[in-house]
């Protein structure tokens, strides 16, 4: 009963958040202009609508929701509540290939692809360390995670110092460092929207094996749960998910970490009530968080990495001491 | 690396030697009958005193060095910024730093006047403290232009104000072809569009807002609140600008690239063709080819009168 309600208030919340984030905007267009422009009106007003405002609020929903779940699966997967959707390398994967295709003077339709190379390409590093002991344990992945991370965001520093070329392209990286929905063609998003919802179905089928999880792998052993094959599938699943969204926006955190965690308060760790939580809940964050990265200093905009820090960081705060005055 | 030694040791003692000289910027009673000694008011209405004619000049500002070459001071000119590169000739002097000065160079030129445009970090501070005479010269519109080389003129003691007319007088044939033009269309001139959701344009104040109302354009951003504001995709797609001007060089967008934007091709310059470049460093610098930029601004603007 109570994730039901949880889960229609989410719901709620996700509908009015994107109602607002398309009415709301730069240029001030009235309600009813905005019902014609989705019904596809030719003026000024409809090519806002259609072309820079509902891709941004459907980006901002698919990165936050692939975000959370992401999240919800790694703090499953290893256990910890400080996992994130970046703790498996995605992030720094993601930047490396991403910084070089801009040095190399890549755009708009390379960059993207890059970064989710990129994202792939190091959870699949990750896994491979992960692995060498013969099985894959979750400590060696968060080991593996932290050691490529802090590797490559070395040899990023390195490229941002040594390439005179790519100082002069700086606030491109910069830019794309700071994480952003801005402006996200409709060819980005069905790409990702696939392999979201292919990420998001495979951690639905996950969900049972994640909770056997919550009692360590040896449990999970003794209760018909392959660690080994689970691990990778996780793996996997959340290499879709984050891989999507740091394509899509680059750098955007404190969803994936806040929001599951949030979510396990309110509904409980059970994952197959969980994933879809998280999604729907992440989505609603980040288009909520987008449109205060669009009004806080309008005209001018935040990042809306900026927001979700800076709403992030005090509400998990929050949440830190009240679990520990339930607890103590 | 002896001679590096050596080299080191001579800039020591030059900055010590330095150090004792008279402080050469103060407030001054009256102007003298002769050029020199010269009491100037720089652009940051600080008093400036020029005891004889310089001979070792250093200029930190690329539009300061070319209006001291167009003043035919350029012989006496020891030392540039890195971006200095007109004429040609100046990029042969002596380089002193870019956007953070070299101090040690400065001071190893031994100049006798400093003109530097405005740094809010200190840099000034530390070339005074080093007992140089330092002159802030920083334009900023069209109108700054003239009272520059008039000023610059009186600093090295060359004829600053036949150079002045003759800028302005490049500046009115312009303004006289635009004087009566009919329409005065949209222009939205781009300096940066790497972050899609806050692309720098130029706004009220900015030396290209001057040349845009000189061309016979309207600025999109000419109400913004400050002189490089930044505007969202959505915003210029409302202002519907009928001409987008880029800088010509190699990191700056291409026209393909800005038709090809996200819900661009609405706007009535992606949908007439009539996206342009022009050459950044003749329209960034407010410096003696201020015609020659409001010129070549014009042409795009207006190119029915330039037939």
């Amino acid at each position: 009963m109570r994730t039901t309600l949880v889960l229609a208030f989410l719901a709620v919340a996700l509908v009015v958040s994107a109602t607002a984030g398309i009415l709301i905007g730069a240029v001030a267009i009235g309600p009813r202009d905005v019902l014609a422009a989705l019904f596809g009106s030719n003026d000024v007003s409809g090519t806002i609508i259609r072309e820079l405002r509902l891709p941004r609020v459907l980006g901002a929903a698919l990165v936050g929701g692939s975000l959370a779940t992401a999240g919800a699966l790694l703090q499953g997967l290893l256990r910890n509540p400080l996992a994130d959707p970046f703790v498996t390398g995605t992030s720094a994967g993601a930047t490396l290939a991403a910084v070089a295709a801009i040095a190399l003077g890549a755009t708009a339709p390379i960059v993207p692809l890059a970064a989710f190379a990129g994202a792939l390409f190091a959870v699949i590093i990750v896994w491979r360390l992960a692995r060498l002991g013969g099985s894959t344990t979750v400590l060696t992945v968060l080991l593996a995670g932290v050691v490529l991370t802090s590797f490559v965001g070395a040899v990023v520093t390195f490229i941002l110092v040594s390439s005179d070329r790519l100082a002069l392209r700086l606030r491109a990286v910069l830019g794309w460092l700071q994480g952003g929905v801005s402006v996200i063609s409709w060819d980005e998003l069905a790409v990702a929207a696939l392999i979201v919802a292919a990420g998001l179905a495979f951690a639905l089928f996950l969900a049972h094996r994640l909770d056997a999880y919550a009692f360590g792998e040896e449990t999970a052993a003794t209760l018909g749960v392959d660690p080994d094959r689970t691990t990778t599938a996780v793996l996997a699943a959340t290499a879709l998910l984050s891989g999507a969204a740091v394509a899509l926006a680059g750098l955007v955190g404190f969803v994936g970490l806040v929001v599951p965690h949030a979510l396990r308060f309110a509904i409980g760790a059970t994952h197959r009530r969980l994933i879809p939580a998280s999604f729907i809940a992440g989505a609603a964050a980040l288009v909520l968080a987008d449109l205060g990265a669009r009004v806080v200093l309008s005209p001018a905009e935040l990042p809306v990495g900026a927001i979700t820090g800076l709403v992030g960081a005090p509400f998990f705060l929050a949440l830190l001491v009240r679990s520990r005055r339930i607890v103590v | 690396m002896r001679s590096r030694f050596v080299a080191f040791l001579a800039v020591l003692l030059l900055t010590l030697a330095s150090c004792g000289g008279a402080v050469s910027v103060s407030p001054s009673p009256s102007v003298a009958a002769s050029p020199f000694p010269a009491t100037l008011s720089d652009f940051q209405n600080r008093s400036v005193t020029v005891p004889a004619r310089p001979e070792r000049l250093v200029s930190i500002g690329p539009s300061i060095t070319a209006f001291l070459f167009a003043l035919g001071a350029g012989p006496r000119v020891v030392g540039v910024d890195d971006f200095s590169d007109e004429p040609a000739e100046a990029a042969t002097r002596e380089h002193v730093g870019g956007i953070k000065v070299n101090f040690e160079k400065v001071v190893a030129l031994k100049p006798d006047l400093v003109f530097s445009l405005k740094f809010s970090d200190g840099t000034i501070e530390k070339l005074q403290a080093a007992s140089l005479t330092v002159l802030v010269v920083d334009p900023q519109s069209v109108s700054d232009v003239a009272k520059t080389a008039t000023l610059l003129g009186k600093a090295v003691g060359a004829d600053g104000e036949a150079l002045a007319r003759s800028i302005q007088q490049r500046v009115d044939a312009v303004k006289a072809k635009t004087a009566n033009v009919t329409t005065r269309p949209r222009v939205y001139h781009e300096i940066d569009a790497s972050d899609p959701a806050k692309i720098f344009t130029v706004g009220p104040g900015s030396y290209i807002n001057d040349l845009i109302d000189i061309a016979g354009g309207t600025n999109i951003a000419a109400r913004a609140a400050s002189a490089y504001p930044q505007l969202s995709a959505e915003e210029i797609l409302r202002t519907d600008p009928e001409i987008i001007v880029l800088a010509a060089d190699a990191y700056s967008p291409k026209p393909g690239d800005v038709a090809a934007r996200q819900g661009w091709s609405i706007i009535a310059a992606v949908k007439n063709n009539r996206i342009f470049t022009i050459d950044p460093n003749l329209i960034n610098r407010p410096g003696p080819r201020v015609g020659e930029a409001a010129e070549a601004y014009a042409k795009l603007v207006h190119p029915e009168l330039f037939r």
